[in-house]
């Protein structure tokens, strides 16, 4: 069985049926036009009639869009009565599409789910063919809200008394992703506020420093984060209440109180246990002792073999290679110096507790050391028990052992103590949840006030004032290559073509058409200072193929928009997108006419060069 | 009820009854038996023993297809809740299915498919409610694709245009302000529609003006920083559509601002595709706005919708044991449908294994 159904047999099913028109959402681009070349060799066209409908609704479109004329897909949609619709094609064709399918031209059209909120036309019934959807790389589930996007396009208000959702199995499709999604209630949203520097400009050109915590209070951010720290006080107040037979007793905070008693009191008893009577640099040395230490004795030296706690006392003592070969026990205590000196030393588990090879070794080298060795510094900490000390001295302050509240107290200790803490946590929670964007915004006060936006007292400085105008993605990058003067004397093209690179953030490869030696060049400086600003500010792809393609599209005035398609792999819808984008960055170049007008002036012209062809046809 | 009958009455029902009682109620449930489950009930019960009652009746009666007694209809109310409209209900509560119930058969599935006796648009009660809750306030709409928000849409610019006022309409793509600017020309006439991109104006004049919301965005923080827009006085509404879109992981935050800054004297209206919480939106609206937001929202679908199943052998079932949708369901799958899926797993999946 095949591992899902032909395109073919899918519309001829739905004919049958009665189903059609139907929007068939498939996982890929390249899907959809496979669909339609499976559609080649079919047999079934359409009747005369219907052909000659789809003839005049395209002409219609064309008349408006003349790119549409030109459409390799048109022989087949007329033939068949089916189309593509998906993000690779352009905008004019999409609408062509959509206008064909209003009429009830069409039978089906088959489109990609990533842009299920794009496909605005509905159908009678919606054929499904995936669970999950592509997203940045990978692959996720389709949410409950997008199947019901996806499914609401089923049925038209007016011309259907039902719509239909079918679902058709492919590889790797979850049906119970679907089923849920059917008949699931859709997930709540939530807020997704960032705060970014043009953000930060533009509220402080408007605003005092001072005001600007109260506007962002009213964002859906924080509204949710209040609802958030609303249920955090609420169990706040449930902790309140539990707390309240912990009141105050004999003194006001008696946790407080009885915590450091009790702290005291275990100090005190465990100090009798823990204490040995050596010297605290012996303790200190003792760590250093290691087999293959070379170690000074009162009047010769030796290399340390083990080193152990002696049975009785557990006083520290080494086992020591002395310089004829002598092995001898001694108590650490006795060790004048610890050299900075290791040789490998094989350890064994009987004497003379290392292998007769490494004790052979060792004697040669104990002998062939120099007279002088350098000394191991070794920090001897202060007398550490001076601190509970103090407090033992005090214990005898507390009120407690005589207290009348003193069983109650210590009884409760435990339960209060534990709510305490919980009081805490949630009292640092909530803080946090209500001062977050604040800290957020005043992070990106301080990146601004580094850069030389804002002064010190976060007032726009002059740089500040254009740099709020520019109000797109990259902007930091974007304002800083204006500041150190990267554009400068730049033809329309090479402009064009940075900005190409920087406004295009899709990963998927396209070819490489051959790019000038300036705009290479540009472009390697702004990936440097990109580099240096990703602390700020997430770098841009910077690809040097898209900027090709833009710089081409300006410099060469002849070029037509076959002829740039044809140098690039890229989706004719891609290569629109593209532009399209690049325009809007340019018009936001064009704002700081007032304050560089070398710059406007540039992106104004490189405007007019891009707004040709197809990219005239839409607003 | 004393609370013997009330121990005796949870006893009588069934485990997942209980457990839907005790979601937000008791901490951990799922983990608990049954018995446990009624003791713990019990024990929360103590706090509110009148909501809990009503909330257990709410469900019985559910459950029996009864009506409940008039006291019990109403679930418990929210106390963050101001002002539920009368289509606030969960869609949940459709009469739940019998589970043993054969499916129905693909005829009855298909049957009233085609094109309807073409009837005088009348619009739907919802959408009066928007339009008459507009008059005054904000309005965020939540309802299915498809149900016709463009109609409220198209309305509420008409009747802002009359008072001369001046209209704009957000869309999230620049690709459906394109179809919405081809669709309010045929509707208002080309000279009262205008559209602005970032780099062109077509008609910038016009009372309805067609954006999308980056661009309106901008023009607010221009007008901000105090290089007046003019117009910016005489607006009258601002729809944003798909407003769904705050919830962008990009481009949501363009959607705050603009809610945030969208001046007072402007009325909103937010339409959105169903989302979960549209309660929130209209909270926080009403936090931030200078009147209460109305909230309109419903489930019901205008054109029913009916999910069905095509094997890859061209062999076509309902997907649900009924013909609508069973909603809160997933489970109630048509038996024809499980069958043939399970097939088409067993055909698929041992080659996957094997290589």
């Amino acid at each position: 069985m095949p591992p899902s159904i032909h395109p073919v047999d899918l519309i001829a099913t739905l004919r049958q049926k009665h189903l059609t028109p139907a929007i068939v959402f498939l996982t890929s681009r390249r899907a959809c036009d496979e669909a339609m070349e499976a559609f080649d060799h079919a047999k079934t066209i359409l009747p005369p009639a219907r052909q000659e409908a789809i003839a005049t609704a395209l002409a219609r479109v064309t008349e408006q869009y003349p790119s549409v004329a030109e459409h390799p897909l048109i022989p087949t949609v007329q033939r068949i009565g089916v189309a593509a619709h998906h993000a690779g094609h352009l905008p004019s064709w999409k609408i062509a599409v959509e206008e064909l399918m209003r009429q009830g031209c069409l039978d089906a059209v088959f489109a990609t789910t990533t842009l299920a909120a794009g496909v605005d036309f509905p159908a009678r019934t919606v054929v499904i063919t995936q669970s999950s959807i592509r997203k940045s790389r990978d692959f996720t589930d389709l949410t409950i809200g997008e199947v019901q996007q996806i499914a609401g396009r089923a049925g038209r208000r007016g011309k259907d008394h039902v719509g239909f959702a079918v679902i058709t199995p492919s590889p790797y499709i979850d049906l119970g992703v679907l089923t849920k999604g059917l008949t699931g209630h859709p997930e709540a949203i939530d807020s997704q506020f960032t705060i970014t520097y043009p953000m930060v400009l533009n509220l402080l050109k408007a605003h005092p420093h001072e005001q600007i915590q109260a506007i962002l209070a009213k964002s859906f951010a924080q509204f949710q984060l209040n609802q958030r720290a609303e249920v955090l006080e609420r169990k706040l107040d449930v902790v309140h209440e539990q707390m309240s037979p912990f009141g105050p007793r004999i003194c006001t905070d008696w946790i407080t109180q009885w915590h450091t008693f009790d702290q005291a009191r275990r100090q005190k008893s465990h100090r009798h246990q823990t204490q040995r009577h050596e010297p605290p640099d012996v303790t200190a040395r003792f760590h250093f002792l290691t087999p293959g230490r070379v170690i000074g004795l009162s009047r010769s030296r030796g290399i340390v073999l083990r080193q152990y706690r002696s049975k009785g006392q557990k006083s520290p003592m080494v086992t020591v290679l002395r310089p004829d070969g002598a092995v001898t026990e001694c108590p650490a205590a006795i060790v004048s110096e610890v050299f900075d000196r290791h040789f490998d030393c094989e350890e064994a588990p009987t004497y003379p507790w290392c292998t007769a090879a490494s004790f052979d070794e060792l004697s040669y080298q104990l002998n062939e050391l120099p007279t002088r060795l350098p000394v191991l510094p070794i920090l001897v900490p202060k007398e550490a028990e001076t601190i509970p000390d103090s407090i033992v001295q005090t214990l005898g302050d507390f009120p407690c052992p005589t207290c009348p509240s003193r069983p109650a107290c210590q009884k409760d200790y435990v339960v209060a103590s534990r709510l305490r803490q919980e009081q805490h946590r949630q009292m640092k929670s909530i803080q946090a949840l209500r001062t977050s964007l604040w800290h957020r915004f005043q992070e990106r006060v301080e990146a601004l006030q580094r850069f030389g936006y804002l002064t010190p007292a976060a007032q726009l400085t002059a740089d500040g004032d254009w740099a709020r105008l520019i109000r797109i993605d990259h902007s930091l990058l974007i304002t800083e290559l204006i500041r150190a003067e990267a554009f400068t004397g730049a033809e329309p093209a090479v402009l064009t073509g940075v900005m190409a690179s920087i406004a295009h953030d899709d990963d998927r490869p396209g070819a490489f058409p051959r790019i000038s030696p300036g705009l290479s060049s540009l472009l390697g400086q702004v990936r440097k200072l990109a580099e240096t600003l990703s602390p700020y500010e997430d770098p841009p792809l910077l690809r040097a193929d898209v900027a090709a393609l833009a710089e081409r599209w300006i410099g060469d005035p002849n070029l037509t928009w076959i002829g740039l398609c044809r140098t690039t792999t890229m989706a004719e819808g891609d290569i629109y997108r593209l532009l399209a984008r690049t325009l809007e960055f340019l018009s936001q170049l064009h704002t700081l006419k007032a304050t560089h007008p070398g710059l406007a002036d540039t992106a104004s012209q490189a405007i007019a060069l891009i707004r040709r062809g197809v990219l005239e046809e839409l607003p | 009820m004393t609370t013997d009958e009330l121990e005796k009455l949870l006893a009588q029902q069934p485990v997942a009854l209980l457990h839907r009682l005790a979601r937000g109620r008791v901490h951990r449930h799922f983990r608990a038996g049954k018995r446990r489950l009624i003791e713990l009930l019990l024990q929360h019960s103590a706090n509110n023993r009148a909501g809990f009652e009503s909330d257990l009746l709410t469900l019985i009666g559910e459950r029996q297809h009864q009506p409940a007694p008039p006291a019990a209809a109403q679930p418990a109310p929210r106390p963050h809740r101001t002002s539920t409209p009368p289509h606030g209900r969960r869609p949940h509560r459709a009469p739940e299915p019998e589970s043993n119930e054969p499916g129905i058969s693909l005829a009855e599935w298909l049957e009233g498919i085609g094109v309807p006796a073409p009837q005088p648009f009348v619009p739907d009660p919802w959408q009066i409610e928007a339009l008459a809750a507009l008059a005054e306030t904000d309005v965020v709409v939540s309802v299915p694709t498809g149900s016709g928000k463009t109609y409220v849409a198209v309305e509420a610019a008409r009747r802002a245009m009359d008072e001369n006022r001046t209209v704009i309409y957000t869309s999230p793509l620049k690709a459906l302000s394109n179809t919405k600017y081809t669709e309010f020309s045929k509707i208002f006439g080309v000279d009262r529609v205008g559209i602005l991109t970032g780099d062109r104006q077509d008609n910038g004049q016009a009372p309805l003006l067609i954006m999308t919301t980056e661009i309106l965005r901008n023009l607010l923080y221009d007008a901000a920083s105090g290089e007046i827009d003019v117009r910016l006085d005489t607006l009258g509404l601002v729809i944003m559509d798909e407003s769904q879109y705050l919830a962008d992981p990009e481009r949501g935050v363009v959607w705050e601002e603009t809610i945030v800054f969208c001046p007072s004297q402007a009325k909103l209206l937010l339409l959105s595709a169903s989302i979960g919480n549209p309660q929130d939106i209209a909270d926080w609206l009403t936090s931030i706005r200078p009147t209460a937001c109305r909230l309109v929202r419903h489930s019901k679908r205008t054109v029913p919708l009916r999910a069905g199943y095509l094997h890859p052998n061209g062999k076509l079932a309902p997907l649900f044991r009924t013909a609508g949708i069973p909603y809160g369901h997933p489970s109630h799958l048509h038996p024809e449908a499980k069958r043939l899926f399970r097939e088409y797993e067993d055909d698929t999946q041992p080659s996957r294994h094997r290589s």
